[in-house]
């Protein structure tokens, strides 16, 4: 290959390919359930755990161990989102706090159960492409991945079958008097987003080592990008989710690999500070 | 909207019960960890500094369960003058002012004889103060910035109690120097988490190889919290290094070293004090070219060498790492071995003892110098560590060659 960018730049692209995996969920609680969920990154770890408990026993794929995943996430988010998430929805503070202490147990429980000590699932040799580019499988899984998650969503939301979960991100109380069932959408929505978030861990464990606390920068990152992007567009957030990943890994080449990290978190401030409703109203756009 | 301030108690009240039940089950299922000894009252405490919770709990817990196995290997040889030894571990969660904290607490608090760690350099010379002001024996495992031992050899008076049993900086370069001369490196790239001890070994190393016509290609240092792998791997391989040095203590040593094989599967890499020594994690990376680990000690080096690993195994399920347990191991076994020379646990009784003998541990003699530093390197009599090459059916030891 004659210049390595054109590698950093793929690269970046299938780095935020991963954002946008986990945003994808984040974006359906805070636009639906109405609440910053911090026990997000949990249910992605929770995912790369049980690809790797499949890997164990002979199941490699984690394509096999994503809808295992999604359906042992789905359980535990109903189960929190009827226990935890609906009754303290009106305490501001309540929420953060809960699922971060959540999060906290989980990290714990991982540890008691599988030790702190990092495990790795083995991944399949990337494919080569013209020039001699490194196509990353995990990369590509993440990146189609995300699109088609945010695809559907977009789709869902524009649909026949979103109408009652857009209308109760718009006006509960019209929904409620509607007759829809408020709180089991909700909670439904929640459980859903923590089956994503699994999903998004297990196809992307064998990229690098599964420990206890490998969901905190995937949760931060993911945040991120929700609140610049903005909750209006799931475009927005793939297109941003993207622009990040670039960005970073350019900022890592160009600068320095220790800058990338400080760079990315620059540029959202700037954006933030530039637009505090997100980037959506920058464009001036809806979906 | 009226508010009823009795509602604003019921999230923690809807949380009791599941908590409380998962709390249960989870300590039926599992028991607490056994590598945490109880207090025993009348029994000699060594209070041990690792981070069990953090980005380094990993290496801390290897750290601890190897301390534990001293002891009851020292307890079952009949304790220290007929008393039991017991730990008390500080979790230093990889923070200065935490380790400085723990530190302080268990001198003061819990009343231990002695001190064994901290985990990071940064931890450590932190730690020193402590021991320092209360003067208190600290024995350093794996901390390997030249300022531990600089300060004792400067300010002997004040840091006499700090001796250390791992290898300082210089070193460990010297070893790796040895090692890449072997094998017949000219360039080498070096990559790692930006931390402390990795900037002074890059930096010590490209001076120590430099008169064996031994020059980086390429040096790179990434965010432990947010690595930029990807970009580290493609720049380093684009170096065209004969070898790439990895420095990195933690879980990202394995995610770094698959993308470098995804990026340039045929370039051999040597892992420095790293997760790498995981048989269980070497078993998921590819092998397309060489993977090298530096450890202190290994199977098969020496019967002392074995009959630790083969403990260890037992004990935990799993084999030591060869760095991050195998070296507290030794700390603890020094200093329970100085202890019974001494005949005493007093800090003025073991010091001269330290400073004049020579210990037995599982990766050979330890000596110390004016600077109270255990004797590793390549000369004669020194403790040279070991070199392993990582093959589908395990590990085979490729430096010093035996």
């Amino acid at each position: 290959m004659a210049s390595p960018l054109p590698q950093v730049l793929l690269d970046g692209l299938f780095a935020g390919g991963t954002y946008a995996l986990m945003a994808a969920g984040m974006a359906l609680i805070l636009g639906v359930v109405k609440v910053i969920n911090l026990s997000h990154g949990a249910f992605f770890t929770l995912g790369a755990y049980v690809a790797y408990a499949l890997a164990e026993r002979g199941v490699e794929t984690p394509i096999a161990a994503a809808p295992l995943a999604a359906v042992i996430a789905f359980a535990f988010g109903v189960f929190l989102g009827k226990s935890f998430v609906n009754p303290a929805r009106s305490h501001p503070f309540a929420l953060p706090v809960g699922t971060l202490a959540c999060a906290l147990l989980f990290e714990q429980a991982a540890q008691m159960a599988w030790g702190p000590h990092p495990l790795s699932i083995g991944a399949d040799a990337p494919w080569i492409g013209p020039g001699g580019l490194v196509i990353r499988r995990w990369g590509v899984i993440a990146f189609l991945s995300s699109a088609a998650l945010l695809g559907g969503l977009r789709w869902v939301l524009s649909a026949r079958p979103g109408l009652s979960l857009r209308l109760i991100a718009e006006d509960e109380e019209i929904a409620g008097s509607l007759g829809m069932d408020v709180e089991a959408i909700r909670y439904l929505t929640f459980g859903g987003a923590c089956a994503m978030a699994a999903a998004a861990g297990a196809l992307l464990s064998p990229s690098g080592a599964v420990t206890p606390t490998m969901g905190r920068a995937p949760l931060l990152l993911s945040l991120v990008v929700v609140i610049v992007a903005g909750m209006d567009s799931v475009a927005a957030i793939f297109l941003l989710s993207i622009g990040l990943g670039i960005f970073g890994n350019a900022c890592a080449w160009f600068l320095s690999p220790q800058w990338s990290y400080v760079a990315l978190l620059a540029a959202v401030c700037l954006l933030l500070s530039a637009r505090p409703a997100g980037i959506v109203a920058l464009a001036g756009r809806r979906d | 909207m009226t508010v009823n301030p009795g509602s604003l108690l019921r999230p923690p009240y809807i949380l009791i019960g599941p908590a409380a039940l998962f709390l249960y089950l989870f300590s039926c299922v599992f028991p607490a960890a056994p590598c945490v000894a109880a207090a025993h009252p009348d029994a000699l405490k060594i209070g041990v500094l690792a981070p069990l919770s953090g980005p380094y709990a990993a290496g801390g817990t290897s750290f601890v369960q190897a301390a534990t196995l001293a002891v009851e290997q020292a307890n079952a040889e009949g304790g220290v003058f007929g008393q039991r030894v017991t730990i008390v571990v500080g979790d230093t969660q990889g923070r200065v002012d935490v380790a400085k904290a723990e530190a302080l607490r268990l001198v003061s608090r819990e009343k231990v004889s002695a001190l064994v760690g901290a985990y990071l350099s940064e931890e450590t010379v932190g730690v020193m103060e402590v021991a320092a002001a209360h003067r208190t024996v600290l024995l350093v495992p794996v901390a390997a910035t030249a300022e531990i031992t600089d300060k004792v050899r400067r300010e002997y008076a004040r840091y006499r109690y700090v001796f250390r049993v791992g290898y300082s900086i210089p070193q460990w370069a010297e070893m790796i120097a040895a090692f890449l001369s072997d094998r017949k490196v000219r360039r080498y790239a070096f990559v790692g988490a930006g931390i402390r001890w990795n900037r002074e070994l890059g930096e010590t190393l490209e001076r120590i190889v430099a008169p064996l016509g031994i020059a980086p290609a390429y040096t790179a240092y990434y965010s432990p919290g947010n690595p930029a792998f990807d970009t580290v791997a493609v720049a380093a391989a684009a170096a065209s290094p004969d070898i790439v040095i990895l420095a990195d203590p933690g879980r990202n040593s394995v995610s770094f070293l698959k993308r470098l094989r995804e990026s340039a599967p045929a370039l051999p890499a040597l892992s420095i004090g790293g997760a790498l020594g995981d048989a269980r994690l070497a078993a998921s990376v590819p092998l397309s070219a060489p993977v090298y680990v530096q450890a202190a000690a290994w199977r098969g080096v020496s019967a002392a060498a074995t009959a630790y690993v083969e403990r260890y195994e037992h004990r935990f399920g799993a084999p030591p790492v060869g760095y991050s347990d195998t070296l507290p191991y030794d700390a603890v076994t020094v200093l329970v071995a100085a202890w019974r020379k001494a005949g005493s646990a007093a800090t003025e009784a073991v010091v001269p003892v330290l400073e004049r003998g020579t210990f037995a541990g599982a990766a050979g003699a330890y000596r110390f110098d004016d600077a109270h530093q255990a004797d590793w390197g390549t000369g004669p009599g020194a403790l040279r560590g070991i070199f392993v090459r990582w093959e589908r059916d395990g590990a085979r030891i490729v430096f010093p060659p035996r």
